[in-house]
């Protein structure tokens, strides 16, 4: 395309010939800013002692607060309670969600209303997700409770028990993220060819056949994305603990991210906050890079 | 072979009742949740905590609505939330729409244009914990802290990788032909952009902005840390104030709960066509 070929003023040839850089300009510097600056910070603090109080000058104790992560048995809980809940929320999301977007596909198409009201939980603001679900697993007036006694089954304390405090908080998350991989799969399905269906209904191939030898390879690329995003997601879950069971009871529910805001905000361990901080940007680093290679965003 | 055709008929409408079973379910299992937070927040503390549930049967009072509206600052709360949501939205759809479209349209050396989109869509996926700690220390020396100014900067870094990838992608999407007429016209190419590419970018900048208020009215963490005194408090972070270590304001915050969901509703039947395209880029959460 011809750039600026016989414009009107010197300063309107500047801003045409510049015009790339000008409009990318802004955001870039914003972006920069926010983003580089806390990373460089991270990385400083993370081989320093950071005090509470900032009169105090921080001490170089190199790789100290990377070692404390190796024998720190909060943090190893945390780590494994992310794992857990990632693993746990995300399977049953997946399979949830694909099962009824694969149901809408061949039997519901055409009902945009009722597939919109279906997304909502999604889109609700966490912390009205996070008040219901603590609403209904109240041990003494919740719902939960009231359907188990109706049902003859023992009552339980919920978010206030151990064992079951997890639980609490991936089937509030399945709740509010099922609709997620629905949506995406509900996209994906629309978007199938319609000729290797036929080629298969001709050569008699059944339904579970057509599912797995088509319908599966077809999603493949749409399954992934919805894995991936979901699982990197997960992996910052904090606002669902954050108010069902602040990491209670016992730290049975302390997750990677509710453990860096403690240490950063109640214990203010910044040096050790920002090591732990680093770890998770390394696993999500890797995990966002290989998306978005595979998935070819950035092309 | 008619019998096999009959017994396949029957077996499809098995499996349509089933279907329809199924979806009736999932809307009971998505629309409860909703009907009890909003119901409750019409109910008098007795029946709130009454044993059994009480499901329909009550008499409707708006007391957790003046309490927490009117006695207490839940108004200033949302005040706070919509005015940094508004802000948010403005700042990240001007400078996002113009790098998005710097991006769609102009040629770059080597593979400048991959690394760009590369490292701002990695900057996307950042957890924010990460970033939030230093964050909070820089507005704290710079004495941003609990100030909407503070918030709106840290949202519009959260915001702006969306915005960039989304108008990128809508711009992609657009016929080139007509901003070239009008160059050849005798248009600059700002002129170009302005009069041409972003009249038509119209419904996706609408779809944009609705996903970057929804964005910005929800977020959680970061309010959190940033935002402590009565007078800066979002919403979300009103609402998780009052459920404290003794006490649970059950009323209060579903009544606030509710009021906060109300829009979001709106929005998301709006959105509804572009949702899969913005939530294949975390259109809802940070």
């Amino acid at each position: 395309m011809p750039v600026g070929v016989g414009l009107g003023s010197p300063g309107e040839r500047w801003r045409e010939r510049h015009l790339r850089v000008l409009m990318l300009a802004p955001a870039l510097t914003i972006l920069g800013a926010l983003t580089l600056f806390p990373t460089l910070y991270m990385f400083t603090a993370s081989v320093q002692r950071v005090s509470a109080d900032p009169g105090v000058p921080r001490a170089f104790v190199g790789l100290d607060n990377f070692i404390r992560m190796a024998s720190d048995s909060q943090f190893h809980v945390g780590l494994l309670n992310t794992i857990i809940f990632t693993a746990c929320a995300v399977t049953v999301e997946f399979l949830l969600g694909l099962g009824l977007a694969l149901l809408f596909d061949r039997f519901i198409r055409h009902f945009n209303f009722l597939k919109t009201v279906l997304m909502i939980p999604m889109m609700l603001p966490p912390i009205a997700v996070a008040i219901t679900w603590k609403l209904i697993y109240q041990p003494q007036f919740g719902v939960l409770n009231e359907l188990m006694y109706r049902l003859g089954l023992p009552l339980r304390a919920w978010a206030g028990d151990v064992h079951l405090a997890m639980f609490t908080i991936i089937l509030a998350d399945i709740w509010e993220w099922t609709p997620f991989v629905f949506l995406l799969m509900l996209a994906g399905l629309a978007s199938l060819p319609v000729e290797p269906y036929e080629a298969a209904e001709i050569d008699g191939a059944s339904a579970w056949q057509q599912f797995w030898d088509l319908t599966l390879p077809f999603l493949k690329p749409v399954i992934a994305i919805a894995l991936l995003l979901r699982a990197m997601d997960a992996m910052r879950l904090f606002d669902l603990v954050f108010i069902l069971t602040g990491g209670g009871p016992a730290n049975s529910t302390i997750v990677l991210s509710l453990y860096i805001f403690q240490v950063a905000f109640r214990f203010v361990d910044i040096g050790y906050a920002a090591a732990i901080s680093l770890f998770v940007l390394a696993v999500t680093t890797v995990l966002s890079t290989w998306f978005i290679k595979r998935m070819k965003l950035a092309d | 072979m008619g019998a096999i055709r009959t017994r396949n008929r029957g077996r499809e409408r098995a499996l349509r009742w089933l279907a329809y079973a199924v979806a009736a379910l999932a809307l009971l299992w998505t629309l409860f949740p909703i009907y009890w937070i909003g119901i409750n927040s019409f109910k008098l503390d007795l029946d709130i905590f009454a044993v059994p549930p009480v499901w329909f049967d009550f008499s409707p009072t708006l007391k957790h609505y003046y309490a927490a509206f009117v006695e207490r600052p839940f108004l200033i709360y949302a005040m706070n939330s919509m005015i940094i949501a508004v802000l948010t939205t403005l700042v990240s759809l001007v400078f996002g729409t113009m790098a998005g479209y710097a991006l769609a349209r102009f040629q770059y050396p080597g593979r400048w244009r991959y690394n760009i989109s590369f490292w701002i869509l990695s900057t996307r996926m950042m957890p924010p914990i990460v970033t939030i700690i230093p964050l909070f220390i820089f507005f704290g020396t710079v004495n941003l802290l609990n100030t909407k100014t503070a918030v709106v900067i840290a949202y519009t870094a959260f915001n702006l990788p969306f915005v960039i990838w989304m108008m990128k992608s809508y711009f992609q999407d657009l016929p080139v032909e007509l901003e070239e007429a009008a160059i050849v016209d005798g248009d600059t190419r700002w002129g170009a952009f302005l009069h041409v590419a972003l009249p038509l970018a119209r419904p996706g900048l609408a779809a944009t902005a609705i996903f970057c208020l929804i964005l910005s009215w929800n977020e959680f963490l970061l309010a959190l840390i940033l935002t402590q005194t009565e007078q800066s408090v979002t919403l979300p972070i009103g609402i998780a104030g009052r459920v404290t270590q003794y006490t649970t304001y059950w009323g209060e915050i579903s009544a606030a709960g509710f009021l906060a969901s109300i829009p979001i509703v709106i929005f998301a039947f709006i959105v509804q066509r572009h949702l899969v395209r913005g939530l294949s880029l975390g259109a809802i959460k940070g």
